[in-house]
């Protein structure tokens, strides 16, 4: 159905120029709180790639851990550091010029190497390649990759103890 | 794939030069973690497409899932320090507490 | 290998596991909060004696290809848990840290002890990151663990900081590798590379992973965090970082380079020449004008990054071979120099250099170690830095770059200069009060070994030599 592609086609496209826009608003918004829910409308948008391009999996990882996680953490932590939204509080630093240089000089040293990479390597077969499932995902998370799943248990417990301490405060004994 | 991959790889990049630009200006400690969470995202991005296409599907997908993992424990470690520097400064802006010099 | 036969072999680290878990439970049974420290020592000595009884002579892929033992990783095993073990010695005498938190920071560092061993035995993206990233964010909350010290937060939150942009440029890197090539395996991926059509672009991915594993070694121009985060960090913590991370930063690097970037030889060496250059100068000539003394050792460390990324910048076998004992030799000499420098400060109370002065008087011992440890690391023989410096030396020489030669030896002058500075307050100056500084037992143990290991390893080279000699060919 040529129709629908091309309105997946246009959603998607859609998804990546809001992506951007969120972006842009993420790092330049002066009210932190505003750059955090900025922040969380480009970690939807990246969801919704996610499963645009068949990786259901991870498009609800993302939205469950960022946005649900990490975007709480954040959101979190503008309110108790307090000053938010402070007129008097320059949100940037005097490095504007120099930043956007920077930026610029990666885009171009890399975009154009990207375009020019006609061949990633493809697979042999043009016939559909087969979507990885939630089912395979887990089954690989438990057979192949569970040497690095252990370790990445591991290393959350270590990181939530040492969080734990470094934001504890101390009663004054 | 719908759209063809180096379009996603373009958005990627962009999505990276943004958060540089972040992590180069911002001043307040939250602001440069959100910047860097920008830099993780573009990442996972690049990851998924070039699973689609790879020999290997399933490293590139269990790549960004570690990633995401990865990203909220430093997120966790990383808001955990701002909140005791703010405890103890009042602060949390890099340049009022000396920081990154560069 | 599968999973459950791998478990025998992976016996050390999980005793170290357990061990760390049982250490942060012992804090709720040992009133005496000492006792948390022996336990965490002990349990380094377990693991230390397992990986002797169980040393193997063929490499072995564990976990699928997701630890490879092999004699590489042998010895940076050993080096790890060596590394840890004389930190929790360090901790034991140094009282700034707070008593209220002893297990965690015990069970942390036996911790980050497993995350350098993951670090030796990572040959895939996945495993090499997520090993990086653990020893990282563990380093990240130990430098932070001076909870009334208020630069030490701020250490902590640069380091992190830094850190993690340092960490998502390289996963970039990494995520176009994985691009090119279809592979998270480094030793698979040199063929795929090799026929890439965009020579240019595997140069990109390969720079990338240069920035973050160029922070772990503290290589110009992703040094800034390291002199900032030496001196706020409790001073156990900055002699674990500034010899555990980076030992292994380098152990990752050759690994990458030799598996996966052989066919871009010449084009990665000029770019690692010239940062070794730069990096070997920026730390000796900003060491120069250091006042304190944790801040002159970390301008040190990075020099020291300097003079053995010149052994990387050949990569042939011998240049390997010098990066290899450099690290093992790098690492006695500069926990040496810590076990010093705890010893002085819990005494004195302070890290200035000024306070050093008349230190011969004080306590002769600890003086002349200090003079033993600044000798080794001038390169002065026979101590075990020479052996060091000459290995690297010859393997530049060897490949003809002069100019390479000329810059690390005239550096060596500069660094002499500054070693000799605090060497002469240590032996020249009247000291201030006359009391004796006195040396526990854990500090005298600490000391023995990096005393023993730096003059050894100087007189009789041999044994590591042709153990390293064995190394290699990496598989």
């Amino acid at each position: 159905m040529p129709q629908l592609e091309f309105l997946i086609k246009c959603g998607v496209y859609g998804l990546m120029g809001l992506g951007i826009i969120a972006a842009v608003g993420a790092v330049l918004l002066p009210n932190l709180f505003h750059a955090g829910l900025a922040l969380a409308f480009v970690l939807v948008t990246i969801a919704g790639i996610f499963m645009s391009v068949g990786a259901e999996f991870l498009g609800m990882v993302q939205i469950l851990l960022y946005v649900g996680g990490v975007m709480t953490l954040i959101i979190y932590t503008i309110m108790l550091t307090g000053r938010l939204g402070a007129k008097d509080v320059r949100a940037q630093n005097r490095q504007g010029i120099f930043a956007a240089i920077a930026a610029g000089f990666f885009v171009c040293w890399i975009g154009p190497l990207i375009l020019k990479t006609g061949a990633w390597p493809q697979r042999e077969s043009d016939s559909a390649p087969p979507l990885l499932s939630v089912e395979d995902l887990g089954m690989s998370l438990m057979t192949e990759y569970v040497f690095p799943f252990e370790v990445l248990g591991v290393l959350l417990f270590a990181v939530l103890i040492g969080a734990i301490v470094i934001a504890r405060q101390d009663r004054p004994s | 794939m719908i759209i063809p991959l180096e379009h996603v790889l373009l958005f990627s990049l962009i999505l990276f030069a943004i958060g540089m630009v972040g992590v180069l200006t911002r001043r307040n400690a939250i602001g440069i973690l959100i910047s860097i969470e920008l830099l993780l995202n573009a990442v996972n991005v690049n990851l998924v497409c070039f699973s689609r296409v790879s020999e290997d599907p399933m490293a590139g997908q269990m790549f960004a899932f570690f990633v995401i993992a990865l990203a909220a424990a430093a997120a966790a470690v990383g808001l955990a320090i701002v909140v005791a520097i703010y405890r103890t400064r009042n602060t949390v802006q890099t340049d009022e507490i000396q920081l990154l010099k560069w | 290998m599968t999973t459950v036969e791998s478990l025998s072999h992976f016996a050390p680290e999980i005793v170290l596991l357990v061990g760390a878990v049982g250490v942060l439970f012992s804090d709720l049974v040992f009133r005496d909060k000492r006792l948390i420290g022996y336990s965490a020592l002990g349990v380094i000595v377990v693991s230390l004696i397992l990986i002797k009884a169980l040393s193997v002579s063929e490499p072995l892929s564990l976990f699928g290809d997701f630890f490879l033992l092999d004699k590489l990783t042998q010895l940076f095993r050993v080096a790890a848990l060596a590394i840890v073990g004389i930190a929790i010695l360090l901790s034991l005498v140094y009282s700034p840290l707070s008593k209220l938190y002893m297990g965690e920071y015990y069970a942390l560092l036996l911790f980050s002890a497993f995350g350098l061993i993951l670090m030796s035995a990572a040959t895939n993206l996945l495993m090499i990151f997520l090993a990086i990233e653990f020893v990282s964010l563990i380093s990240y909350v130990l430098v932070g663990f001076l909870k009334a010290d208020k630069f030490s937060k701020e250490a902590s939150l640069k380091y992190l900081l830094f850190g993690s942009v340092c960490s998502a440029f390289m996963l970039y890197g990494m995520s176009l590798l994985y691009g090119l090539t279809g592979t998270l395996k480094v030793t698979e991926m040199s063929t795929a590379l090799a026929s890439a059509q965009q020579p240019s672009l595997v140069l990109t991915a390969l720079v990338m992973i240069f920035a973050g594993l160029g922070f772990k070694i503290s290589m110009a121009p992703f040094h800034m965090w390291a002199p900032d985060v030496y001196e706020g960090a409790p001073t156990p913590v900055t002699a674990f970082l500034t010899v555990g991370p980076k030992a292994l930063g380098f152990v990752v690097l050759i690994r990458v380079l030799s598996g996966a970037f052989t066919p871009f030889f010449d084009n990665w060496t000029p770019l690692i020449l010239v940062l070794s250059m730069i990096t070997m100068t920026v730390g000796n000539v900003i060491a120069l004008s250091q006042t304190n003394i944790k801040r002159l050792i970390a301008y040190s460390s990075i020099a020291q990054a300097g003079y053995i990324l010149m052994g990387i910048a050949t990569f042939t076998d011998l240049g390997i071979q010098a990066v290899l004992v450099y690290a093992v030799v790098y690492a006695f000499t500069n926990l040496g120099l810590f076990v010093v420098v705890v010893a002085t400060s819990e005494k004195v109370g302070s890290d200035e250099i000024k306070d050093y002065a008349g230190l011969a008087r004080r306590s002769p011992l600890l003086a002349g170690s200090m003079l033993v440890f600044f000798l080794s690391l001038a390169g002065i023989p026979p101590l075990a830095g020479f052996i060091g410096k000459y290995l690297v030396f010859a393997a530049v020489i060897k490949e003809g770059y002069y100019v390479l030669a000329v810059v690390a030896a005239l550096n060596s002058v500069v660094a002499a200069a500054y070693y000799f500075k605090v060497i002469k307050t240590v032996y020249l100056q009247p000291p201030r009060d006359e009391d004796a500084l006195p040396c526990p037992w854990p500090l005298r143990i600490a000391l023995g070994i990096t005393l023993a290991g730096t003059i050894l390893l100087g007189v009789m080279p041999n044994d590591l030599i042709e153990f390293v000699q064995s190394i290699l060919p990496l598989s």
